[in-house]
This record gives structure tokens, C-alpha cells and sequence, in this order.
């Protein structure tokens, strides 16, 4: 009998990744990603400037985009592209941490519910149903108006708290899929306990759809995040992050355009490279199986 | 009447059986209807027996394999007054972590569909050895080398290599080898296979069968042998339950089963199997299907597809009757033989007749 070569990807995540990056539009959004991230990261070392430094209130207020300040400064002298490139790094920070809790509170409440059925899994729906009732974004808007001066973790806590419901109803679906298929009995059959086949057989088969769900999910964040910086009730001076950009330049919008033009494009960038990505992901999920 | 009772089986084995089934009943309830998939059955499979057990679709007899290692899932239960003795113990009310001990370890399963048996999202090497590290306690570089070690024993060539595939880049025969490789890792009294060939390649399921008899000559273990292929209990068994309608109807040495059948429900199984120097237009097939096990009818179950029923089978349903030498049949004909030489066309089909 002979061997086949090896496969240089088996896993069903490499498999379903190496198929997203033989596309070209989906190959071209992780790069701009890639290149957002890098400049988040290293922002210290990009940004011309300090973002928060105001160098001088009356003389360098308010200036369009030149050589010194290529995105022009804010009506506190501050330099609009040092802002932006710190603004990546928060506004991305702000979306994956968010989504980390909504990740984890989902995945678990979803695959517990799932897994147990029956009554307690009818009554966690119903939990579920009741918090999906409730405007996501009126809900915060109510928290943190209520909380004056609330720190970025908590600013974060609030955004994952809020938003793990629907990717409970995925999990707890796709749970509910599973338990019955034939390797889950044949788990049991060797003597698996319920924890191993819940954390061992499971929870693996949802990597997928998790990551597709969790991709879109950093979008969702970052668009909601600057919603309410925007408002005034996210991210606390002299932070920033692009909607409190944006929103320092709102009273005249028509007259510092520079100011909402260069975050607005960073944040659209973001969040199409964002869809891009997780809608292929999902395209590619979903074929694979 | 000289009625074996009716927990009584045929019981060739060893005088202490390894496993020792007893008035099994295994329902399952649905909104005020009940399935009865298993009702009353009684058998032994010794040590290093192998035992078949035969019958169609909807017989019961993969809910019998299921219910041996409580498997059964709600709706499903196994009724009170079931025994299944194992090792000294009832299985039947033994708490979840016992049953688990004893689940891949002591008692093991093979599976029709090897492919969705198998986990997708890990390697094959990874499920073998997660054999050895829910029993064996041992570490994760041990369970895996004791892995490749048993896929090599199932005859998978450079079965270091292979361990580290994925189930779909495997083939249907060497699919069924891992699983196989599995249900022996733990070296376990008794392998139930519960159709392992079904799903295979003709040429695939004789070297998949011959691999099974092997293993057992070489550890020893028990193989309750599920099928619907008189094919395959003729090739690997000693001894054959037949099932219909979720009882015992027959039970024989296998030999003795294919020469004298007795039950006119056997005796139809041996006539639809195609025969080597036999010519016939087509193959026969017992008329009408298995009645549903939420409603088995009153005397015999299998009366109206019987070309030999007569009014007894409809007063009074038949008991295992002693009609050989470890043979015992669920049929009236064991008291009133000479019905045999006088046939008629079943009820089913005289029914049809009568609608058309």
C-alpha cells in the first residue's frame, strides 16, 4: 500500500484558512489589517507626536493638514495623525477585549445550555430571549450615562457584557447539532465523561463558527465603541480613540473636515477589511462541511 | 406444554458466561406512547466467544448493543428488572462513573460508520491515544506512542505517519482499522460490533473481518457480533441469536442454525440469501416488514408474514422451546411439527390479495 503525501494543512481551521487566502479580496483586507494592527502596536514609535500634548492652545489650534502636522491639529492644538495612529491601538484594543468576554461568556452559557437540554436549557433561552429584548446600544447608552468617568476595563466589560447573547443562540445551536452525532456516542462508548466530551469533542467542532462570529464581532465593537466616544460617554479625555477624534471636531464639521475625514477612513477600513474577512471565513466554513 | 421458561437461553457456553443478559427490556417512551425496540431478551456470550446476533432493521438489535453499555439516551430506558451481569456486577444499576470505567476499557465498541464515528477536528493518533489517557492514567507521550502502537497492530502500514492524519484523509478500511484500533487499545473482556463491515468495500470487509478474528485469537476477548449479513456470522461466529421484533426467536451453534433452522422467520432469512449453485430467478423475500415496536401484535409477532401460522399463534404467544441440543426457537411448530410439510401463503400476503 502506498502513502500519500501529507497535506501541509489537515486541521479543519488550516483548511478552512488556507481556502480564505486563496482569494484575492480576502488576501488583500488581511494585509490592511495587518498593516492597522502593526501601526496600534506600534504606535510610540509611528506617531510623530504626543497625542495628548498641547503645544500651544491659541497659536497651533485648529490648523489644516501641512508638512509638520499632515492631518492638521485639533481645537487643542493636538496633532490629528498622532491621534489617529493611538486611536488604532485603542479602538482595536477596545474591540478584541470586548469581544473576548462576549467570546467566553457566549461560548459557555451556549454550550451549557446546549449540552444539558431539556428544562435548564429552555430556561436559559428564555434568559437569553429576555436580554436580546433590549436595544444593545440604549442599554449602554444608559449604563454609562448613569456612570460618570468610567474607566476604559469598564468601558470594555460593558461592551462584552452586551453582547454575547447571539453567539450563544450560534453555540447553543451547534451543540444542540452535535450531541447526537455518532462520535459523540462513540466518546461515550470508550468511557469519555460528560466534561471531557463538552471541552474535548465539542467545543473544537465550533472553532469555526466561533472565529467567524468573533471576527465580525471586533467590527461590531469598534463601530459601537466610537458611537459612543462620539457621544461623549466613551472613551474619557484625553484619551483617544477615533469617535472622540471625530467628536472633537463635530461643532464645525464643514470647516476642520481633517478631522473627522482621517479617523472616519481608518475606522471604515477597519471595519470593511473586518467583513471582508469574516464573511469569507464564513463562506469558507460553510463549504467545508 | 415443553417450554424452556423464558429466561432460559441456550447457553452453550462456558459454565460461567462472561456476560449474562436477562430479561432486557429496554422502552422508549414518547408522549404516552411506548416503543418497546427491546422487550425481554436473554442470552451469555462466554469467554473468547463469538457471539452474532441477526435480524432486519428495527429488530432491536443495536438498541441490545447500546443497552449493554448504557447507551441509551432519553427517551429510551432500560426497565427495571433488566439485568445484564458482567464481571460480578449488574451494568444496568451501576452509578455513571462505574459504567464509565468499564466503557472502552472492560467492554468496547465497534461502529458502523467509521467515518462519522470519528471526531473530524482531531488526528487519528490523538482519538486512539485518548483511549489510553481516560483509563490508562498515563501520560501524553505514553498514550500516543501506546497509539501508534495499536494502529500498527491493526495492520495500518507506517501508522506513525498516519496517526498524525485527519479522519477524511483516510480511507473507509483504514477508518474502520482506527476505530478498531481503539475498541482494543484497552485490551477489554468483550468488543461489541455493532455492523462493522456494512459500510465497507466487499473486498475491504473480509480483510476488515479477518483482522477481528486475529485480534481475538491473539488477546482472548469476547465479540458479540451485530449484524444483519448471515455472510459475516457464518465466516466469524460460534453462536447466533436470531432477533425479530425485539425478542430472542432463535438461538443455535452456528452450524446447527444453518442446517436446521427451526424458526419459519430464520428459515426465510437462510431462503433470501443468494447461494453459489442454486439458480433461481430472483431471491426470495419474506413478504410484509417487521410491525412497529410501539404496537407488537397479540401471540406471535412474526404470525402474519408465517407461511406455516395457524390459530395457536394468534391465542398465544409462543415461548422458547428446547428443539435441539442448545437450541431453542420461539415457534408453536416445536409442539405440532407436521404443520412444517403444509404451507400456505403468509396473512400479509393474502390480505394484500384481498384489497387489490
Amino acid at each position: 500500500m502506498r502513502i500519500n503525501p501529507l497535506p501541509a494543512r489537515g486541521s479543519p481551521l488550516g483548511r478552512t484558512f488556507a481556502r480564505v487566502i486563496e482569494r484575492r479580496s480576502p488576501r488583500l483586507a488581511l494585509a490592511i489589517l495587518t498593516a492597522i494592527v502593526l501601526i496600534g502596536l506600534l504606535a510610540p514609535l509611528i506617531a510623530p507626536y504626543d497625542p495628548a500634548a498641547q503645544p500651544d492652545i491659541v497659536r497651533m489650534k485648529d490648523l489644516p493638514p501641512s508638512a509638520a502636522h499632515p492631518f492638521g491639529t485639533d481645537p487643542y492644538s493636538r496633532d490629528v495623525l498622532s491621534r489617529v495612529i493611538y486611536g488604532a491601538r485603542l479602538s482595536l484594543l477596545i474591540g478584541v477585549l470586548a469581544t473576548v468576554v462576549t467570546v467566553t461568556l457566549g461560548v459557555a452559557f451556549g454550550a451549557i445550555a446546549g449540552y444539558a437540554g431539556g428544562i435548564v436549557d429552555a430556561v436559559m433561552m428564555r434568559i437569553l430571549d429576555a436580554f436580546l429584548a433590549i436595544p444593545r446600544l440604549l442599554l449602554l447608552v444608559a449604563i454609562l450615562a448613569a456612570w460618570p468617568r468610567l474607566s476604559i476595563g469598564a468601558l470594555i466589560l460593558f461592551l462584552g457584557l452586551t453582547g454575547w447573547f447571539g453567539l450563544s443562540r450560534i453555540v447553543r445551536g451547534q451543540v444542540l447539532a452535535l450531541k447526537h452525532a455518532e462520535f459523540v456516542t462513540a466518546a461515550r462508548a470508550l468511557g469519555a465523561s460528560r466534561r471531557r466530551i463538552l471541552l474535548r469533542h465539542l467545543l473544537p467542532n465550533l472553532v469555526s463558527p466561533i472565529v467567524v462570529a468573533a471576527t465580525l464581532g471586533v467590527a461590531h465593537v469598534i463601530v459601537l465603541e466610537a458611537g459612543l466616544s462620539f457621544l461623549g460617554i466613551g472613551v474619557p479625555q484625553p484619551g483617544a480613540s477615533w469617535g472622540n477624534i471625530i467628536r472633537d471636531g463635530s461643532d464645525q464639521v464643514a470647516a476642520l473636515w481633517w478631522m473627522s475625514l482621517f479617523p472616519g477612513l481608518m475606522m471604515v477600513l477597519t471595519v470593511m477589511t473586518l467583513n471582508v474577512l469574516g464573511e469569507s471565513l464564513r463562506d469558507a466554513y460553510d463549504r467545508s462541511w | 406444554m415443553t417450554a424452556a421458561g423464558e429466561a432460559m437461553t441456550a447457553g452453550a457456553g462456558s459454565p460461567i458466561p462472561l456476560v449474562s443478559v436477562r430479561d432486557l427490556r429496554t422502552w422508549f417512551h414518547m408522549g404516552g406512547v411506548v416503543a418497546r425496540s427491546v422487550d425481554g431478551v436473554s442470552f451469555d456470550i462466554g469467554a473468547g466467544e463469538t457471539v452474532g446476533i441477526v435480524g432486519e432493521s428495527g429488530c432491536g438489535k443495536s438498541v441490545t448493543a447500546l443497552s449493554i453499555l448504557r447507551l441509551i439516551q432519553p427517551p429510551g430506558r432500560i426497565e427495571a428488572g433488566s439485568r445484564i451481569e458482567f464481571e460480578g456486577r449488574d451494568l444496568v444499576t451501576l452509578g455513571d462513573e462505574e459504567i464509565r470505567h468499564i466503557r472502552g476499557n472492560r467492554i468496547s465498541m465497534i461502529f458502523q460508520e467509521p467515518m462519522s464515528a470519528l471526531n473530524p477536528v482531531f488526528t487519528v493518533g490523538d482519538q486512539v491515544a485518548e483511549v489510553a489517557r481516560i483509563h490508562g492514567g498515563v501520560s501524553r507521550r505514553e498514550a500516543w506512542n501506546r497509539a501508534v502502537e495499536a494502529l500498527a497492530l491493526t495492520g495500518i502500514p507506517a501508522a506513525g505517519d498516519r496517526a498524525k492524519q485527519y479522519p477524511h484523509q483516510l480511507s473507509g478500511g483504514m477508518r474502520q482499522r482506527v476505530l478498531i484500533a481503539m475498541a482494543l487499545m484497552m485490551k477489554p473482556a468483550l468488543v461489541i460490533a455493532d455492523e462493522p463491515t456494512t459500510a465497507l468495500d466487499v473486498t475491504i470487509q473480509a480483510q476488515i473481518l479477518d483482522l477481528l478474528v486475529d485480534l481475538q485469537k491473539k488477546f482472548g476477548t469476547s465479540i458479540l457480533m451485530i449484524t444483519h449479513d448471515l455472510g459475516v456470522i457464518a465466516e466469524t461466529t460460534s453462536r447466533v441469536i436470531v432477533m425479530y421484533a425485539g425478542q430472542v426467536v432463535e438461538e443455535a451453534a452456528v452450524d446447527e442454525l444453518f442446517s436446521k433452522p427451526h424458526h419459519p422467520y430464520t428459515e426465510g432469512l437462510m431462503f433470501a440469501m443468494p447461494h453459489i449453485g442454486r439458480e433461481l430467478e430472483r431471491l426470495n423475500v419474506i413478504p410484509g416488514t417487521v410491525p412497529a415496536p410501539t404496537d407488537w401484535p397479540q401471540g406471535c409477532r412474526f404470525r402474519d408474514r408465517c407461511p406455516y401460522s395457524w390459530e395457536l399463534c394468534e391465542r398465544e404467544h409462543p415461548p422458547l422451546y428446547q428443539v435441539g441440543v442448545a437450541h431453542v426457537s420461539r415457534c408453536h411448530l416445536a409442539i405440532e411439527p407436521e404443520r412444517r410439510n403444509h404451507p400456505h401463503p403468509p396473512l400479509v400476503v393474502l390480505q394484500g390479495a384481498a384489497v387489490a
